[in-house]
């Protein structure tokens, strides 16, 4: 009995002096004299993060400031209506993370239809990009090479754009034939191409990026979202939803290469910096699949406590964070909207932690996409030396970086706006019990009542008809049951009428209850409206149009107020509209052919 | 029976045909190009604003010589610390990020690698198994 005792003591000895090979930090002297440094980043409580993760954060209308790895969220930025998603300024290079010069992001807004700017170094937004209309942005994820042009995709309106950052001019594509929904965006890091999936297609569009034009459709599997390009140039990695494969494209020969699966309802990937590996969240299956993409097969699978969605991957490799979009039985109730939560995942294959969820917190909002930067991009500012660094600027090694850009109309060395835009305007929201009443539009009195009802995934009515200067009083009801697919008691079903209404409307419902919104329906067009809040895996597909018809005839993509509404003049004050550029005054205004991407 | 025979040897050699006209199974990659935006390797000499490169983890090396592009830096994979580039030294492990341009090839970052960072042992351990980096097994 004893000799066994002694063997296993020695043993468990033994076992426990094997040398860990855990991440190592060296500190600097500098960091040595930081009074908040007490221990290295593979602590469990870091008290300085080497990494900040920016999350556009949906319906908060915010983008989310957390850091990596402690998951502490430091501040939200306020951006608008329906954030989702963003990158870093400087250039696609690299993965989704790129290479960024720590000036800006650009992050888009599904709800205003809009592209907001954002000054890291600051922490405000700076510039509205107001988008030509009709247009209906989703995602702006994609960045050119040089860093001087921006790719979005108008998933509500089959469109697709190029859009110059420097005053806002833009190239619109139409992209036939109807049903069409551009989707998730990404550019080749040579500057050759766009890719873009369809869901409706159930292809990845190809575009060349100069001169802007449509090459070819290439099929791939059901309903395509997450699409990104591999940092090596070579190839493209498309999550089929339906299909619960992720198919490969091969860049060279645009074609799909390889289709591996990889779990059900794949949504997004993340590619580490080095193209070895490729995170994929899968919706359905709870997990992170993780495809060599050497290998080309799927070589490991972790769990995820709750619904993942979007996701983001630390600048070092180590971290991948999981933006999961249910928090079914986690946190205290807070109110109707349930807060969503991200996990993070230790991804280091040598570390004790490999594969295990190292953190998980409550977030605001309905989070879209994430990036990551190190934390050695942004200046300190609290030094008294703000002006300096705005004057001067700073260096990233060998590299300058000057904010004394005097190619941006407005905006000088001296002076940086400080901007908050409007998350709601204009409109009147109540809470009412379970209204049962017939769907569609009935007038009473003067007031043009519409009861919509939503459920998994759509609403009834699908078309809304109100004329020009209508008063407006939206009853939408949830009717969904829980049950399904998702197997959640919290889902909650949302209507965003995107664009000009966007900041009208965004109306959320759980169930057993309706929300009222009321508005005048002042400028005439067609308008996309579609469920801002994650509901299940065709959230996404969940649409409706609401047409605010002009006197004398029926609008349409063609017909309505869009010089007006592309304005975006209420999403600041009178005195701030000279930070809102582009418009339908710039639109197709660009020389393609002779705007260089790289 | 002449019939079946004919048969049988024209059914065979449709299948032999169909079996070895079968077009390969084209693979992505078979090691690194100058098309590629990213090399992984080791510097193997540094000039004014420029730098050659050796890579590693592939079957075979190669030579790649980078020019700076003019907004270009140096970072450091775990931290994130920027660097001068004259503190790149021969022998250095680093991943460029880049682009060909009109048959040059630019570099936009260079970030510098440690072989005890997971994925690099990764990418050794994976070379000595003989699954190659840029080539599909």
């Amino acid at each position: 009995m004893n000799i066994f005792a002694l063997v296993f003591a020695a043993a468990l000895l033994a076992f426990s002096s094997l040398p860990a090979e855990a991440k190592k930090v060296i500190l600097s002297e500098k960091d040595k004299r930081d009074w908040h440094v007490i221990a290295d980043r593979d602590s469990d409580s870091p008290l300085r993060d080497y990494a900040i993760l920016y999350d556009a954060g949906g319906t908060d209308g915010a983008v989310g400031v957390i850091g990596i790895p402690s998951m502490r969220t430091y501040r939200h930025i306020k951006c608008g209506t329906d954030m989702h998603n963003f990158p870093f300024s400087g250039s696609n290079a690299g993965n989704n993370n790129g290479t960024p010069d720590g000036k800006y992001f650009y992050v888009s807004d599904k709800g205003a239809d809009t592209v907001v700017e954002v000054n890291i170094q600051t922490g405000w937004a700076e510039r509205i990009f107001a988008l030509p209309k009709p247009f209906g942005i989703h995602h702006s994820a994609a960045m050119a090479p040089n860093g001087q042009y921006l790719f979005a995709t108008g998933e509500l309106t089959g469109k697709v754009l190029k859009l110059r950052l420097r005053d806002g001019a833009t190239t619109v594509l139409d992209v036939p034939p109807a049903p069409s929904a551009p989707d998730y965006p990404d550019t080749s890091k040579d500057g050759k191409y766009l890719f873009s999936g369809n869901y409706y297609h159930s292809a990845v569009m190809v575009f060349s990026q100069d001169p802007f034009k449509l090459i070819k459709e290439i099929p791939v599997g059901k309903n395509p979202h997450g699409t990104n390009a591999s940092p090596t140039g070579r190839m493209v990695t498309v999550c089929d939803k339906l299909s619960a494969t992720l198919s490969i494209i091969d860049v060279d020969k645009l074609r799909v290469h390889k289709v591996i699966p990889v779990g059900a309802g794949p949504l997004h990937n993340q590619i580490d910096s080095l193209g070895k590996y490729d995170y994929i969240s899968c919706f359905v299956s709870d997990s992170t699949s993780k495809v060599d993409l050497m290998r080309m097969q799927l070589v490991d699978e972790f769990p995820i406590h709750y619904r993942c969605g979007h996701n983001s991957i630390a600048p070092d490799d180590s971290y991948y964070v999981s933006q999961n979009k249910f928090s079914t039985g986690l946190f205290t109730p807070t109110g109707i909207i349930f807060a969503v939560n991200f996990e993070e995942q230790d991804i280091d294959e040598t570390s004790p932690t490999y594969g295990k969820s190292v953190k998980l917190i409550p977030v605001d909002g309905e989070p879209h996409e994430g990036r990551q930067i190190f934390a050695t991009y942004i200046q300190r500012w609290n030094t008294g030396k703000g002006e300096e660094l705005f004057e001067k600027g700073y260096n990233l090694g060998d590299y300058h970086v000057s904010f004394d850009d005097k190619s941006r109309p407005g905006v000088g060395a001296a002076t940086r706006p400080q901007l908050e835009p409007n998350h709601t305007a204009d409109s009147k929201r109540t809470w009412i019990p379970r209204d049962d009443g017939k769907p569609g539009v009935t007038k009473e009195g003067d007031v043009y009542v519409i009861r919509v009802k939503a459920f998994s995934y759509g609403y009834v009515p699908r078309f809304i008809h109100v004329p020009k200067g209508a008063k407006v009083r939206i009853i939408m009801t949830n009717i969904d049951k829980a049950a399904g697919l998702t197997k959640n008691p919290d889902v909650t079903m949302g209507f965003t009428a995107a664009g000009y209404y966007g900041p009208r409307t965004m109306l959320f419902a759980p169930r057993g209850m309706s929300i009222v919104g009321e508005f005048v329906a002042d400028k005439a067009g067609e308008f996309e409206y579609y469920c801002q809040q994650f509901c299940g895996p065709l959230h996404l597909e969940m649409r409706g149009t609401f047409f605010v018809d002009p006197p004398n005839g029926k609008a349409s993509l063609a017909v309505g107020d869009y010089d007006d509404v592309s304005k975006q003049e209420t999403m600041l004050a009178p005195q701030e509209h000279g930070w809102i550029v582009g418009t339908n005054k710039l639109m197709n205004t660009l020389h393609e052919g002779s705007e260089p991407v790289i | 029976m002449k019939i079946k025979s004919a048969a049988f040897i024209f059914t065979f050699c449709l299948m032999a045909v169909a079996f070895f006209a079968q077009p390969a199974t084209a693979e992505l990659g078979n090691g690194s190009t100058d098309h590629d935006t990213l090399q992984v390797g080791k510097i193997t000499s540094l000039g004014d604003r420029q730098l050659s490169v050796t890579t590693e983890f592939e079957q075979n090396a190669k030579k790649y010589s980078f020019t700076l592009h003019r907004d270009a830096y140096v970072n450091v994979h775990e931290g994130g610390a920027f660097k001068k580039f004259a503190e790149l030294k021969v022998g250095d492990l680093v991943a460029v990020y880049g682009w060909n341009i009109d048959g040059k090839y630019v570099a936009r970052r260079i970030m510098t690698l440690d072989a005890n960072h997971y994925l690099l042992k990764r990418l050794a351990q994976d070379a000595k198994d003989k699954v190659y980096y840029k080539h599909e097994r």
